[in-house]
């Protein structure tokens, strides 16, 4: 650009002028801005929220105790114990405690359990008020929804 | 009123942002005299903790480095694993990692700009740019379920494919990209009070920025070509077609150019990539125990940041013996008293800012 | 006919209540509009919770600020911490006194004049008014007893003082065509010449505008009071009701800017093209709205300009205005005066 056309474009404030032009662009475009609580915008489908333990369609638990989800975790979340029962095809587990304070939702566990019994659910509210609602036993592991938020929060809850 | 030489400390908490960070400064009546800063606020014993972790779980530990570009971090350990363990990673794998890094790189100097004219008083470029970045997060969510610790690049390849839906996707996000970067460069690049803000300041001369070990952007800025994507190519990088921005004064108004110019390339290289996806495996077959028998490697790549490298120490069993990191911020950060130096000290939050450290990296 | 206590009891009271309520209101709206108009800049939304649309937003800051904590430092000047919001805030609401809000009304056989005081020097009193706000700028930033609120304070004070000067030229070219300080006059004139003086002498509005929005301490110059620099100015001590005087006196000068930029080069409450018969309809619209709808057009031209702009570093700032504001103010000066005689 020439000298002449520099000067001008100088005290002319044409920069200052295409900066405005900008933001009144934006002044008048459409907003992004979700309006939460009332809108929610759903996950998207693999999204990376709580772990669940899950049911096949007949309604029985998917796991089967093999600890395959303990050893690859590296936060040291899951406590699992398993038992099989007298002519059962599969262990079941007796005890299973998953720790959410501990949780880094890498996602090792899910990949590494043979059977997709544990997952990750679409559920990112995981707030509570005292931390004994962090530490979830086996029949926890399948609570969702509001009785999840229930049990996050524990009695304080409002 | 003449002010003696004062103390000065931009404490560990401070409103411009980059994490917990403490200058000491020296100051004589408003010009920089030294600079001294001192880390450590964020330290977790990253290196520490990673000796009693295999090698699959340290990969998502390593998103938490430079938690702006979760993917560069993690790229770098597995491909120094890779490297120890004497693994293939298939094409395929090969390009979706460089797609994914690429973005990654985008995503994080979205950030960085907005960051930048946020402290220098542009606070709408702060949105857009976060906007923007947002459009490109979306896609890491879509693609494995988390935007900010991905943990999307693994030992071996990538934990998923990309379908041609997802692809769609990506090429109709980086559609949209263009306009908001040209925006964000219409209300800075010509306007004067960033000019007046940006250049002559912290400035640093090539031959003093290699002495000092600057890498990345900064580096570039001063004139000096290096870039370990063209110049020790990793992931099949030398397939790829793409232009290596320089500028020559080496101050906060070249890096700003050079960083902005960096994010057209990887938009070019990432489509490239989409386009020319090999067929095959994503990843290649890694067992379920990796055990690496006893050897040592230093694997660099060219993070965002500057230049990320892993040094790895295996030992026989499936945890290694020793980790060490080398972060860019880490070096980076060194020269700041330099940069400063002479300057005055409003300008002091500006050249941090160009410097695009991350205290998740710097600390560990 | 009106009684002797109505005329000169009660109306005179009305405006004294007036001139303190209009610029409290203005300041309402201001931090309401502000948040929403820079909010939907950045692709936000802004306050909408509070109310209708977040109307009610001020009043809550305003509560928030009520109840917080009253804290002063232990060797804290007392007095002078306690003075200087008060004198920023007193200074700019006198000043309002002297500012004429619209044409002059007739109710049968009485005129009501829409100010409280004119004065033939009135835009001197304004300017004057104003500047003495700076005393509570040091007044503030040395009874923080800390090293930057001072050093803010200081660089407060050079800003404003400095970009006096070319205010006092521009403000020249007006009154060198209005041949009066009278605010009320300048107006009239205005729509004798048929055009508003902006259009005759855009530099000196331009000049004129770019030293308001110094003077304001408004960005891009606010450096003084900026987040992300060190020294966070001179109300950085300040907590509670006393921070809220700082705040609100900020944008209460804003308005009493915008209100002299509307008056000296915008015609005040008269039409565009005033003497032009085709545009005589809309006078229709009585002149108070003229003059509000103008100012808020410069109100929401500062806050367009905040949320676009960089900030200013101190000493480009000063550097801007004494080698190219002044010289320009001057220059501008100087030409218009010899244009009017060689024409």
């Amino acid at each position: 650009m020439s000298a002449v056309g520099k000067f001008l474009r100088k005290i002319f404030l044409v920069d200052i002028l295409t900066g405005l032009a900008v933001t009144l662009r934006y002044y008048f475009s459409k907003k992004v801005t979700v309006q939460y609580p009332e809108e929610v915008l759903p996950p998207p489908e693999r999204f990376r929220g709580i772990l669940r333990l899950y049911r096949n369609e007949a309604g029985e638990p998917l796991c089967i105790a093999c600890k395959a989800c303990q050893r690859a975790c590296g936060q040291g979340c899951f406590d699992i114990e398993g038992r099989r029962e007298e002519g059962a095809k599969t262990m079941k587990p007796v005890k299973f405690d998953w720790r959410l304070d501990r949780c880094s939702f890498c996602g090792l566990c899910v990949e590494a359990c043979p059977t997709d019994a544990i997952r990750f659910s679409r559920e990112f509210r995981m707030s509570g008020l005292g931390r004994g609602g962090l530490v979830f036993g086996h029949e926890a592991m399948y609570v969702e929804g509001d009785d999840l938020q229930a049990r996050l929060c524990g009695e304080g809850c409002p | 009123m003449a002010f003696k030489e004062i103390a000065l400390n931009m404490g560990p908490q401070h409103p411009s942002t980059h994490g917990v960070l403490r200058l000491k400064l020296a100051i004589d009546n408003e010009v920089v005299l030294s600079l001294e800063p001192v880390v450590g606020y964020l330290h977790r014993g990253m290196e520490k903790l990673w000796e009693s972790l295999t090698y699959t779980q340290i990969v998502p530990l390593t998103d938490r480095l430079d938690y702006i570009a979760a993917l560069s971090n993690n790229l770098g350990f597995v491909l120094a694993v890779e490297k120890l363990a004497g693994l293939e990673v298939p094409p395929r794998g090969r390009y979706i990692r460089v797609a994914l890094a690429e973005l990654q790189r985008l995503a994080s100097h979205l950030a960085w700009v907005g960051f930048q004219a946020n402290d220098i008083g542009a606070m709408s470029v702060l949105l857009y740019a976060f906007e923007a970045r947002e459009r490109v997060l979306d896609l890491f969510e879509e693609y494995i379920g988390a935007r900010l610790t991905v943990h999307g690049i693994r030992i071996g390849g990538v934990p998923r494919d990309f379908d041609p839906e997802f692809v769609r996707k990506i090429e109709r996000t980086l559609d949209g990209l263009p306009a908001t970067i040209r925006n964000i460069e219409l209300l800075l690049n010509e306007n004067r009070i960033w000019q007046e803000r940006t250049r002559g300041v912290g400035v640093v001369g090539a031959a003093e920025a290699v002495d000092f070990g600057l890498t990345g952007p900064p580096l570039r800025a001063t004139g000096v070509r290096w870039d370990i994507r063209m110049d020790v190519p990793y992931s099949s990088y030398e397939d790829f077609e793409f232009d290596v921005p320089l500028a020559e004064h080496g101050d906060v108004y070249d890096r700003y150019l050079v960083r902005m110019e960096e994010m057209r390339q990887s938009m070019r290289i990432v489509r490239q990539a989409l386009a020319r996806l090999p067929g095959g495996d994503f990843t290649a077959k890694v067992p379920r125990i990796l055990r690496i028998p006893p050897a040592e490697v230093f694997q660099t790549i060219e993070a965002p940041k500057g230049e990320l490298g892993f040094y790895i120490k295996s030992n026989g069993t499936d945890k290694p013996e020793r980790v060490k990191m080398k972060s860019p911020s880490f070096i980076n950060l060194m020269s700041l008293a330099h940069m400063s130096r002479g300057n005055l000290f409003s300008d002091v939050v500006g050249i941090l800012g160009s410097l695009d450290i991350v205290l998740g990296e710097i600390d560990k | 006919m009106m009684s002797p206590f109505v005329a000169d009891g009660l109306i005179p009271l009305a405006k004294i209540l007036a001139v303190i309520l209009y610029p409290m209101l203005m300041v309402i709206v201001m931090i309401w509009l502000e948040r929403r108009v820079v909010a939907w800049i950045q692709g936000r939304v802004g306050p909408n919770r509070v109310g209708f649309q977040g109307i009610l937003q001020p009043f809550a800051d305003a509560v928030k600020l009520f109840f917080k904590e009253d804290i002063i430092q232990r060797r804290a000047d007392r007095f002078l911490f306690n003075i200087s919001p008060v004198l920023v805030m007193f200074s700019t609401l006198l000043a309002f006194c002297f500012l004429p809000l619209g044409e002059s009304i007739r109710l049968g056989n009485y005129t009501l004049d829409l100010w409280v005081a004119r004065s033939p020097v009135g835009l001197l009193l304004v300017l004057g008014l104003s500047s003495i706000s700076v005393f509570g700028v040091i007044f503030g930033g040395w009874a923080s007893n800390s090293k930057y609120p001072l050093m803010g304070a200081l660089r407060s004070v050079v800003q404003v003082l400095s970009y006096e000067i070319p205010v006092g030229m521009t403000v020249l070219t007006v009154v060198f065509f209005a041949r009066s300080m009278d605010l009320v006059r300048v107006i009239e004139r205005q729509k004798e010449a048929g055009v508003w003086y902006g259009f005759m002498l855009p530099v000196s509005f331009l000049v004129f505008w770019i030293s308001a929005i110094a003077e304001t301490n408004r960005a891009p110059f606010d450096l003084p009071e900026a987040e992300s620099e060190l020294v966070a100015g001179y109300h950085t001590e300040y907590s509670g009701m006393k921070f809220a005087f700082f705040y609100m006196a900020e944008y209460a000068h804003m308005v009493l800017a915008s209100s002299l930029v509307v008056i000296l080069f915008f015609g005040g409450w008269l039409p565009p093209f005033p003497n032009v018969r085709a545009f005589a309809f809309l006078g229709a619209v009585p002149g108070f709205v003229w003059y509000l709808v103008k100012i808020m057009f410069f109100l929401y031209l500062y806050v367009w300009i905040r949320a676009t702009f960089p900030r200013y570093r101190f000493d480009s700032l000063i550097r801007l205005v004494w080698k190219w504001l002044i010289p320009l103010a001057f220059v501008n000066f100087l030409a218009v005066v010899a244009l009017r005689y060689l024409l």
